[in-house]
């Protein structure tokens, strides 16, 4: 709205009328909440940086670019998300061209496969694979060395090659979901074009279905890359045994007493740009994208025929299967109701362990009712704050739009437990006594999950032409009447899509809750990780069991109300785990 | 009943030193009760003033008053909410998620009219535009034609003062536009609301209204009947506009009150005269390919040689292209039954009645862009 300098009189007769304050006021409440979960954590993590012991200095930085342990880190992570990013590459591509190109078997087991995998909370699948290949005690390496007689096939899953395998499993969705939607949407008349005239089939997949379907693969691969190099649980689940330290746990480790802020902000900031840099690539390989969707509709790509090549490849698919989902899975069930995890846990089965973690154990009680509340408030607000933000930028002509939007995407490229370090630094810097308190968690979840639910509202808004909403406008009805009767109609599946795509993720953060949590304000993944530190090995099960079931009920809600597309859309959007 | 004065509305868009002008210095006086019509190509602003009017958009400078209301200025702008106008839109904006009752109803239920009034009100409505018996379906139930028919009937339920269409037939079959054309030309009549509609078709706006404005890069170029706009087109822009048409460069004998004499190619012609024009002075004739006659040569006074370049068979009329002896190819629309062979000399006739004189460019006070390709 320009602003009105004309004098009162002349305005007479013209209705102010007192809801356009309603309006402004929502949205000024959605810019502030922006500034306070993203902008000014990240501005105090970048001060807490280069605060030395007199003002400003570089100190941190230098050390943390040249101390053995931060470089040692950074290779770490590097080569972690180099080899997972390749075996996602390879897994997905695979996979998403058997799905979308040939007559493979088993299609609808090769989507839930990558769906599940997906979704499965990665530290979850790291203490399965712990169960089965430690190396003394996993079951698999027992049956190897005693059973069998065989100790030279036992695999040590405390190492780069087991954080690698155990990763993948989570990461290769990514490639997976994007590069089968590119090849969906390759409109067969290019392939056709080609053939006609005397391209081989070889020749037509090399010269023009890869070089339009390749910018969605690269842009997967490096969302592979980025989710794998943050993710937290798994690291120090599987790093820190085998001696891997890797970013997210260093950055842990300088959060033991006494806490060095200033080389955590520091190693935080270099974590961000990579994080960053790779996402920045991601998104230029996205836009490259466009030309591959315009087709449209009319899209019916041609299936190859494999003949008997195609059991081949259906047996990799049930392989990744079994990996990645029957064999942790199944793992945890059989470890949940044992009473003594090994080879004979069969001997004794029993239900203790849920009565344990459900009845007695009031930390457990307490995680998953926090979990829960957590859950639900975060998603609620960030599909609430992205409604309003998306709102702002697509249907106003306020100066700044384009910049809240970019605001609002910056926690795609802040791993959680930087977001965590940021949020830190601010809170501690503020009088209000928020460290400790379920509140700061709400801020980091609602922060890091915002983009996720900005990007739902904004795809759900750009389905609704703004002439839906004229049209209400114009027979007379007000902001709010339009709003209630048109547009939150109309975008509801895509805000409840929204709602569950932060709603899952939440459920099981791990990354930032590890250095935010207290006592009192524990969380299931919080829980989940601290019984297994303690080597409560089946209740941990146990307990992981209850945390698959919740978010298979907001799954199964997802699919029943909001008919399904969770998977798809959040492999498209690729929140940082 | 309402009608609507604008008086030099100007909209621009981007950074203001950009200078890109949706619309400038716009006067238009629409008049109640009257089918006034906005036509010109894409781009050329037409749809930026149906939305001034609205009031979803502010105007940088000018004002628009309906009766003698002020409801746009640079300064205050009377929300779309509160104009008593309706507004069909291109896309129909039908909304999905309510039935062709619920879609009808809601104008009314804003108004607070009781619920018995109200079911009587669209039911009547929905007669008007034959939709009787589906007012329980969805709009993904209906074809486009229904459902451009449930947004009218959507903005008529609430009795507006005045009913604004951006292209509302454009998305339909040609068929079918043609009968939503009567209908919608009926119901204006029926109705008397003040109908402001918006297209690119010329054939539609002659055909529709009472008045016509043409606009072009943001400006108005004339303001008249369907009659006046296409016989005595103000400037090239608009002769272009309204269909086909030669221009045939000439040169001013004499003027004398508005009409003088003009020499194009072979011709000497009588002509109505622009102001300002002065012997000497280069010109265009403007020439519609129906008041050319052709006939076969036989070098009568008054009859200027031709050969027949080019034909095309289009049923209703045949179209010849005739290059004359000074080298001018003129498009020329004869009844299908008067034929003539390639190659053949024909004589060709001018009616000086049906021609009308624009001045050369230069002289121009504004510079006019070159006519858009999708005029026709």
């Amino acid at each position: 709205m320009a602003t009105l300098t004309m004098p009162a009189p002349a305005r007479a007769g013209l209705r102010r009328s007192p809801r356009l304050r309603l309006e402004q006021v929502i949205m000024a409440a959605a810019v502030v909440s922006l500034i306070v979960l993203v902008v000014l954590p990240l501005l105090f993590l970048l001060v807490g940086s280069v605060r030395g012991e007199q003002g400003l200095s570089l100190e941190h930085f230098a050390e943390v670019l040249s101390g053995r342990l931060y470089i040692s880190a950074l290779q770490n992570s590097l080569i972690l998300g180099a080899w997972t990013g390749l075996f996602s590459l390879v897994i997905g591509l695979l996979l998403a061209w058997a799905v979308s190109r040939t007559d493979v078997p088993g299609k609808a087991l090769i989507k839930i496969t990558a769906t599940l995998s997906y979704l499965s909370p990665p530290f979850l699948t790291a203490i399965a694979f712990v169960y089965l290949f430690s190396p003394n005690a996993g079951v698999i390496n027992v049956a190897l060395r005693d059973v069998a007689g065989m100790p030279w096939l036992a695999f040590n899953i405390f190492s780069m090659t087991g954080l690698v395998l155990v990763t993948v499993l989570h990461t290769f969705p990514f490639v997976f979901l994007l590069a089968s939607s590119a090849l969906q949407s390759v409109d067969a008349s290019y392939e056709e074009a080609a053939q006609i005239l005397g391209a081989s089939k070889l020749r037509t997949a090399v010269s023009i279905t890869m070089p339009l379907v390749a910018p969605a693969v690269l842009s997967g691969t490096l969302l592979a890359f980025v989710n794998a190099i943050a993710l937290f649980g798994s690291q120090a689940i599987i790093g820190l045994p085998g001696r891997v330290v890797t970013l997210p746990t260093r950055i842990y480790a300088l959060f033991d007493y006494p806490p060095e802020y200033g080389l955590a902000s520091a190693l935080s900031l270099v974590f961000v740009i990579i994080t960053v840099a790779a996402l920045y690539l991601q998104r230029a390989f996205l836009a490259r994208r466009s030309y591959v969707t315009l087709a449209g509709k009319g899209a019916r790509p041609q299936l190859m025929e494999l003949g008997a090549l195609r059991w081949v490849l259906f047996g990799f698919a049930a392989l990744v299967f079994l990996i990645s989902i029957i064999a942790p899975y199944s793992t945890l069930l059989a470890v949940s109701f044992s009473k003594s995890w090994g080879l004979d846990f069969w001997k004794n089965l029993t239900l203790a362990n849920y009565k344990f973690i459900l009845f007695e154990y009031n930390v457990t009680q307490r995680a998953i009712l926090n979990s829960l509340m957590l859950a639900i408030f975060a998603a609620s607000i960030a599909v609430l704050l992205g409604a309003v933000i998306g709102w702002i930028d697509l249907r106003t002509r306020a100066p700044g739009r384009k910049l809240l939007d970019y605001a609002s995407l910056i926690p795609l490229g802040l791993p959680g437990i930087v977001m965590a370090v940021a949020l830190i630094q601010f809170w501690l810097a503020m009088p209000l006594a928020l460290y400790g308190t379920l509140m700061i968690l709400l801020l980091a979840y609602v922060g890091r999950y915002i983009p996720l639910g900005v990007r739902s509202a904004n795809a759900s808004l750009r389905q609704v032409d703004p002439s839906l909403e004229e049209s209400a406008q114009i027979l007379g009805a007000s902001w709010t009447t339009t709003m209630r009767e048109v547009t939150l109609p109309l975008i509801r599946p895509g805000l409840f899509a929204g709602w569950l795509l932060v709603f899952v993720p939440v459920i099981q953060e791990l990354s930032a809750s590890i250095l935010l949590f207290s006592s009192s304000s524990i969380t299931l993944a919080v829980a989940v990780f601290n019984l297994y530190e303690t080597g409560y090995t089946e209740p941990v099960a146990a307990l992981a069991m209850v945390n698959m079931a919740i978010i298979g009920v907001a799954i199964w809600l997802a699919y029943k109300v909001g008919g399904g597309g969770i998977a798809t859309r959040g492999g498209r959007e690729g929140a940082v785990a | 009943m309402a009608g609507i004065t604008i008086k030099g509305l100007s909209k621009h868009y981007g950074a203001r030193d950009a200078d890109v002008a949706a619309v400038s210095d716009l006067d238009l006086d629409i008049k109640d009760n009257q089918f006034v019509t906005l036509l010109g190509p894409s781009g050329c602003g037409k749809t930026t003033t149906l939305r001034l009017i609205a009031g979803y958009i502010r105007p940088d400078r000018g004002t628009i008053h309906v009766d003698s209301r002020l409801v746009s200025s640079p300064d205050t702008v009377v929300p779309p909410d509160a104009r008593h106008m309706g507004m069909v839109f291109q896309n129909y904006a039908v909304w999905p998620h309510k039935t062709v009752f619920e879609n009808v109803v809601f104008g009314l239920k804003i108004r607070k009219v009781a619920a018995s009034e109200a079911r009587r009100k669209v039911e009547e409505t929905l007669a008007l535009v034959n939709l009787t018996g589906l007012a329980e379906r969805y709009p993904g139930e209906l074809s486009g034609g229904q459902q451009q028919r449930v947004a009218l009937a959507r903005s008529l339920v609430v009795e507006p003062e005045i009913l604004l269409l951006d292209e509302p037939l454009s998305n339909l079959d040609a068929k079918l536009r043609e009968r939503m054309r009567t209908e919608l030309k009926v119901l204006q009549r029926r109705t008397g609301i003040t109908f402001v509609y918006v297209t690119h078709d010329q054939s539609e706006a002659l055909a529709l209204s009472d008045m016509v404005a043409v606009i072009h890069g943001g400006r108005l170029q004339q303001y008249g009947t369907p009659f006046e706009v296409y016989s005595h087109p103000a400037n090239r822009l608009v002769a272009d506009f309204m269909g086909l048409v030669n221009l045939v460069p000439g040169t001013v004998i004499d003027a004398a009150n508005g009409v003088g004499t003009v020499q194009a190619a072979a011709w000497r012609l009588k002509l109505p005269m622009p102001d300002g024009a002065v012997p000497g002075e280069a010109i265009e004739v403007a020439i519609r390919p129906e008041n050319i006659r052709l006939a076969p040569a036989n070098r009568r006074s008054g009859l200027v040689p031709a050969t027949i370049s080019d034909r095309t068979f289009l049923g209703s009329v045949s179209e010849y292209y005739a290059m004359l002896e000074s080298g001018h190819v003129l498009r020329v629309q004869t009844h299908p039954l008067q034929r003539f062979a390639v190659g053949d000399t024909v004589a060709v006739e001018v009616d000086a009645s049906q021609c009308s004189v624009f001045r050369r460019a230069p002289a121009d006070a504004t510079p006019v862009p070159p006519a858009d390709g999708a005029a026709k």
